[in-house]
């Protein structure tokens, strides 16, 4: 049973501008290797070169934040929606150092 | 309905309503900086949405709960609402979007309203934000 992808933000255009998908996987990162094999460059968007989410990257299973529940290895039942929330954030001070969405 | 989405708006409505509680929220956090969200219909500015600033760094910077993120997203689903605004207050500083708010810009969609303190007269600009261009829009 497929799982609910939802993509707010700057991820959409990644996704074919989709905002919302339908998504097949155990765990993120096999939902996030069935969007890429539709979408690819998908992945570099959501993970870093180590597999990891990326910073500015919050992904909620349900209710439960997927950095609880082993990051990517975070098992994603069946029927459950994803919710890949971009950071937002900002204000006048800091260095401006693009921590991006990977590209 | 749909043409909204995605479009660039040439000019931003926001109602002299919503623009004073987007004033009143960044007085009332200062010398902290006030964020928050726009939500609308069709592309048009109906409600703002006061959201907590979780930054550790709050006098010049922002940072939104993610989970507030998700509790607000779910709500404005739930009225059949889009995300229209995102907006932020520069209590010490110009209402133009920082280096930290170019590289921190994630939704490419969304208005970025700033709002700032510096004056007397609060100053009230909105932008486009998008992989480091800046491009004001004229409110309306």
């Amino acid at each position: 049973m497929p799982v609910t992808v939802r993509l707010p933000g700057a991820l959409r255009d990644a996704a074919g501008g989709q905002t919302k998908l339908e998504a097949s996987g155990r765990t993120l990162a096999e939902i996030f290797a069935d969007i890429e094999r539709r979408h690819p460059g998908f992945r570099g968007r959501v993970v870093d070169e180590s597999g990891r989410l990326r910073s500015y990257v919050n992904v909620y299973i349900g209710e439960d934040d997927a950095r609880s529940r082993g990051g990517t290895d975070a098992p994603v039942p069946d029927g459950s929606e994803v919710m890949v929330i971009p950071a937002m954030a900002g204000g006048a001070g800091g260095d401006g150092v693009r921590h991006g969405l990977g590209r | 309905m749909g043409s909204a989405t995605g479009s660039v708006a040439e000019s931003f409505a926001l109602t002299r309503e919503l623009r004073e509680r987007i004033v009143a929220h960044a007085r009332e956090s200062a010398p902290n900086e006030a964020c928050g969200l726009v939500a609308g219909k069709g592309g048009v500015a109906t409600r703002a949405i006061r959201c907590a600033n979780v930054h550790e760094a709050p006098t010049t910077r922002y940072r939104i709960d993610p989970r507030e993120q998700l509790r607000v997203f779910r709500d404005m689903d739930d009225r059949g609402e889009e995300l229209v605004a995102i907006y932020h207050s520069h209590p010490a500083s110009q209402p133009y979007p920082s280096p930290t708010d170019r590289a921190e810009s994630h939704y490419p969609d969304a208005v970025y309203v700033l709002v700032s303190l510096r004056t007397e007269e609060p100053e009230v600009r909105a932008f486009r934000v998008h992989d480091d261009l800046v491009r004001e829009i004229p409110l309306s």
